[in-house]
């Protein structure tokens, strides 16, 4: 079913490396984004935040901020009290959700809390009149660690739930103690995946601004789900959704932290409406740090069990979420995708995993690249090795064994999915094929001979993307196109997915030029204005061209059937194919131009029997299934023996996401999200100390990889495609983040192994590694 | 940031006229690589900023064979980079200017701003001070996240590294800084440049809030060899894990006399007289150089967390004599 390498083109764009119609306004310096915007009269907000990660409120004094001129307004929690909450959209049974106000009350659960909002004609003067609100706190004890927030005695971050428990959660498949009674070879491992800061270039950023005489709010946010924005955002602030107007401009980064909806935006609406002027408030860097969401926080404890021969016979976790104070928008939901990923790549049916979801005094986590997936696959991939080592076997052999193959697609898991296709020797294969990985380990051999601490590390990850069928997901899980064709045959695309970097307005757009035979410059791909663009889901978890493309490709079908019949009228011919952006009549050759056809049908001289007027369609595409794509990635590293630092020799990534609209941008994607993969791997860590302050508070103390520090990257593609969709693509945009982080680690675990160095925790600092070359011995 | 009020004196005597009689009031502002960050995060909030950059007389470099190396405390780290001189005779010097990344930091921060940055410690930077502690009044940090803070001179109540890359090079090279100040010039060795504050209205130098860092003397490197070795999480953007930079006086094989300065282990740079004891009259090879590593980190007194950066700061004090012993001047 696999093909080999060099996508093939499928169309005249359709597979072609066109480059991004985006970049040049975001290299030339002309795009827009929030903090772009300006309004007349605008004032800008600046939002005092609590100092403490847990504390009493027992007053707030907003006078000398009022009395500094040009401050025009300060608003604190008892303003705001009936609106909101920030809404929760995950549901689980028996979570506890606690009240989420816009603004504190009278306690604040984390460091950077708001508390109140200062409004101002100059964000200099709202910031300088922030520092003059004086809140009397009385500071709480806190808990910033999952662990300690379940241990007996441990302070409560809500006093209404003393155990920290916001819910329990099981699943099980399959007979795992039948699987665990009959293994021959059972490994535990406790793995941490880490708190990271999704560090999106581009912080938050509103721009609110309220037109009194038609009783309507528009609100400009750097989101990537405007429509489910704006329903949301209209319930916190009783609003009717139709007078409420969600644009979203250019978005510098997005990574799942603006998957959600914030605080920020439903008090930015309310501030305009109450002020009767635009106002704007852009997040800082340390602000974007303390609250906007953070990803992963997982202390996950595994078990593994297994025959001799290396067959996987059941997995068991416990995972301990760390979910921070509050449940944003899919909080709760995070881990429980984990738990359906817990198989990986793999054939064995026997699952149990416990999840204990845990608040702690920290900002909350939620979606970030991968969301649930990277941990999983870094759990599982973990696991798989670790037992290769135990057995003796090579892990690429240990893989291979446990494959489902390609004839057993759709391939039902244990965890209730349905793999839609598969042939995951392929990138593995093909990965050991460019290291040339017998040669390497012959490498290795030599390098161990001479003292180097080498390593080679495999993953062959899976993921759940293209979210998703609608009864599986929290909202929607369709997407939405309309394709419009104006009297002069040019083409406008408007999805309903927001892409906010993906490249959509090039893959949307070859896709439309492919299937009615324009050129590329004659369609143009609209997106983020909920009055332009019909309701639409978002762009998240791998699924705007999986869901959203299908959406673009059905409407234009329907287009297409229309266009056939005004070309029918025109020649009046009844046999009439529309090909290559004409309408041709089957018997005597004569032809009609797409541009004419569209002129006719806006002029309606005649109408085909039963149309309408005008050429228009719009298309929901419901999806029948979620897609899996997987992949293999191999990393080669050597550990500096004497500093513990890591270097990255190779790293081969071959990812396998269905057939592929633009082989550029996947590797773009590739590309981003190794990067990511590798911070989490190598660099990044949200530390928070024992009080709930967060001490890597900068770009200085968070260490995201910078270019210079990426190694070259080779990468390669097998093409299975997806049957779920008629485009047969399966979503590429956490591949790279999911697959990275544990062929990194692996391989730095298999360079420390001749020292007994079974797991290191990520990240992999030289401290870290220090640390275990003191326990092999070895210093 | 506050609002304040600025001033660009052109002349050394105009810049200390403007500055304040106590810490606080008054910032100088050179390459703005540290103070900028640190006002934009409320931590000095000046009420007067002092641009020094238009001071003719504190910029440039100049070498000459007879009186040696002088830079003026506003020259970039670009400029000490790219100066033929400096590659050539103080490879320690250059090797440290080299580990200061990126273009852009190196092409705006000045070699005075280097000596004079503020503490990275990620308490201190996060507003908590010097000493950051808990509500028993006990400090937080011995027992708190302190993978990346002292290992030497830390018995209290200072914890933080100094963050100076140039600082080891120059103190191995026996610099001597020259400071600015109502009274006219006075000189110090880089090597008592630096102090450990005390309490939290100190600073982690010997200027006064009403002098500025005027310019740095190095003496004639003819037959010193030198070198500056960094061990890095990250090649770009950030601080080392641990430097050392060594100054070796051969007099053939064998060495006569040595300068080792640890840098990013002790609140101030750290020389080693240890060190510098061990390598006397010896050749330079792995093991003496292994020895004198370990003698370097004598007295080494880690954190709970910080254990790693004992090992570290030896293998860079032993590989920085490594690479002197090969190639310097």
């Amino acid at each position: 079913m696999a093909t080999i390498l060099t996508p093939q083109a499928t169309g005249k764009l359709v597979g072609k490396r066109v480059r991004r119609r985006e970049d040049p306004r975001l290299i030339t310096g002309t795009a827009t984004y929030v903090d772009d915007i300006q309004k007349p009269g605008m004032h800008h907000a600046c939002i005092v935040r609590s100092p403490y990660a847990a504390a009493r409120i027992k007053g707030i004094n907003a006078q000398a901020a009022l009395a500094l001129p040009g401050v025009a307004a300060v608003f604190t929690g008892k303003d705001v009290a009936a609106l909101g909450p920030v809404p929760c959209g995950a549901s689980l049974p028996g979570l506890r959700v606690p009240h989420h106000h816009i603004l504190a009350q009278d306690r604040v659960y984390f460091t950077g809390h708001p508390v109140a909002v200062v409004v101002a004609t100059d964000r200099y003067i709202a910031r300088d009149a922030a520092d003059l609100v004086e809140v009397d706190y009385e500071e709480l004890p806190a808990v910033a660690a999952p662990e300690k927030a379940l241990a007996p005695g441990a302070p409560a971050v809500h006093p209404e739930w003393p155990d920290n428990t916001a819910f329990t959660y099981h699943q099980e498949g399959g007979d795992v103690n039948k699987a665990f009674a009959e293994a021959e070879v059972i490994v535990k491992q406790r793995i941490i995946s880490q708190r990271l800061i999704p560090t999106a270039m581009e912080t938050r950023g509103v721009v609110a601004e309220w037109q009194p005489g038609d009783k309507a709010l528009t609100v400009y946010s750097s989101s990537q789900i405007p429509h489910l924005l704006r329903s949301l955002l209209a319930g916190m602030l009783g609003l009717p959704e139709n007078r409420l107007r969600v644009v979203v401009p250019e978005v510098g980064g997005g990574f799942g932290s603006k998957l959600n909806v914030y605080a920020e935006e439903a008090l930015m609406g309310f501030v305009a409406m109450k002020i009767g002027k635009p106002v704007k408030w852009i997040e800082s860097r340390r602000e974007n740090f303390l609250c906007t969401i953070h990803g992963r926080g997982h202390v996950d404890y595994y078990e593994i069990a297994a025959k001799k021969d290396g067959t996987i016979l059941g997995l068991k976790l416990k995972l301990i979420q760390d979910l921070g104070a509050y449940h944003q928008l899919l909080t709760p939901a995070i881990p429980t995708l984990s738990v359906l990923m817990m198989p990986g790549l793999y054939r064995f049916k026997n699952i149990l995993a416990d999840i204990v979801g845990v608040f702690t005094n920290c900002v909350p986590t939620d979606a970030y690249r991968g969301a649930g997936r990277p941990e999983a696959t870094h759990g599982i991939e973990r696991m798989v090795d670790m037992l290769a080592a135990e057995l003796k076997m090579d892990p690429a052999e240990i893989r291979l064994k446990n494959f489902p193959q390609p004839d057993e697609f759709p391939f039902a898991t244990a965890t209730g999915l349905s793999y839609d296709s598969g042939d995951y020797e392929a990138p593995l294969r093909r990965a050991l094929e460019l290291v040339d990985y017998p040669r390497l380990r012959q490498e290795q051999a030599e390098a161990r001979q001479q003292g180097r601490l080498m390593g080679i590390g495999l993953s062959t990850y899976g993921e759940v993307s293209a979210f998703g069928p609608s009864p599986a997901t929290p909202a929607g899980g369709w997407e939405s196109a309309t394709v419009k064709i104006d009297p002069a045959g040019k083409v406008t695309v408007l999805t309903g997915a927001s892409p906010h970097g993906q490249g959509e307005e090039t893959t949307f757009a070859q896709i439309a030029a492919d299937e009615l035979g324009v050129d590329l410059e004659d369609v143009i791909v609209l997106h983020g204005d909920t009055a332009v663009v019909q309701y639409g889901i978002g762009t998240f978890g791998s699924r705007a061209t999986a869901v959203g493309g299908p959406a673009v490709y059905y409407a234009i079908q329907k287009l297409k059937e229309k266009i056939q019949k005004f070309g029918a009228l025109l020649l009046e011919s009844a046999e009439v194919t529309f090909t290559n952006g004409n309408c041709v009549c089957n018997r005597n050759g004569k032809s009609v131009t797409l541009a004419q056809v569209a002129a006719a049908s806006y002029r309606a001289m005649k109408l085909p029997p039963g149309e309408e007027p005008g050429l228009q369609v719009t298309y929901f595409w419901e999806p029948p299934n979620f897609t899996f794509p997987f992949g293999a990635h191999i990393a080669v590293t050597e550990v500096d023996r004497e500093t513990g630092r890591v270097s990255i020799l190779r790293y081969v990534a071959v990812d396998d996401c269905g057939n592929i609209i633009n082989p550029l941008l996947v590797d773009g994607q590739v590309h981003g999200g190794v990067a990511q993969g590798m911070g989490q791997a190598l660099y990044e860590q949200a530390v928070y100390d024992n009080n709930g302050q967060l001490l890597s508070g900068e770009l200085t103390d968070y260490a995201i990889p910078k270019a210079g520090m990426m190694p070259w990257l080779e990468t390669g593609h097998t093409i299975t495609p997806s049957p779920v969709n008629p485009l047969g693509v399966k979503g590429v945009g956490e591949a790279g983040t999911i697959g990275a982080s544990p062929a990194l680690v692996n391989s730095v675990v298999d360079a420390l192994s001749p020292l007994g160095v079974r797991h290191i925790d990520m990240p992999m600092l030289p401290e870290k590694i220090w640390q275990l070359l003191q326990q092999g011995g070895q210093a | 940031m506050n609002a304040f009020e600025y001033a660009a004196p052109t002349t050394k005597e105009q810049a200390v006229g403007l500055l304040a009689d106590r810490w606080g009031d008054a910032e100088v502002l050179a390459g703005g690589t540290d103070l900028l960050s640190l006002m934009k995060d409320y931590l000095p909030t000046p009420k007067r900023v002092v641009n020094i950059k238009d001071i003719k007389e504190l910029q440039g470099i100049k070498y000459s064979s007879a009186t040696g190396l002088r830079l003026g405390a506003l020259a970039t780290i670009e400029e000490l980079l790219s100066n033929a001189a400096v590659k050539k005779e103080y490879p320690a010097l250059a090797q440290a200017a080299e580990g200061v990344s990126s273009p852009q930091i190196r092409n705006a921060g000045t070699i005075g701003g280097d000596l004079c940055q503020r503490p990275r410690c990620w308490y201190f930077r996060s507003g908590l001070g010097y000493f950051p502690k808990d509500d028993g009044g006990k400090d937080l940090i011995p027992t708190g996240q302190n993978e990346y803070h002292a290992i030497l001179g830390n018995s209290g109540p200072a914890y933080f590294v100094h963050p100076s890359s140039l600082a080891p090079a120059l103190i191995a090279l026996d610099a001597k800084a020259r400071i600015f100040g109502s009274a006219g010039w006075r000189e110090v060795r880089v090597e008592e440049f630096f102090v450990t504050p005390n309490n939290d209205g100190d600073r982690e130098t010997v200027l006064k809030s009403n002098e500025i860092l005027g310019e740095i003397i190095l003496p004639p490197a003819k037959g010193i060899r030198s070198a500056t070795y960094e061990v890095r999480q990250k090649e770009a953007l950030d601080w080392p894990l641990a430097a050392a930079a060594v100054a070796l006086k051969m007099s053939g094989n064998t060495v006569q006399s040595a300068r080792v300065v640890l840098g990013h282990v002790a609140p101030v740079p750290w020389r080693s007289q240890a060190a510098e004891q061990a390598l006397g009259g010896k050749a330079i090879d792995e093991n003496t150089a292994s020895e004198a590593g370990s003698a370097a980190v004598n007295g080494a007194r880690p954190l709970s967390k910080n254990g790693y950066k004992v090992q570290l700061a030896r293998v860079a004090a032993k590989r920085a004599l490594l690479q002197a012993a090969q190639g310097g001047a």
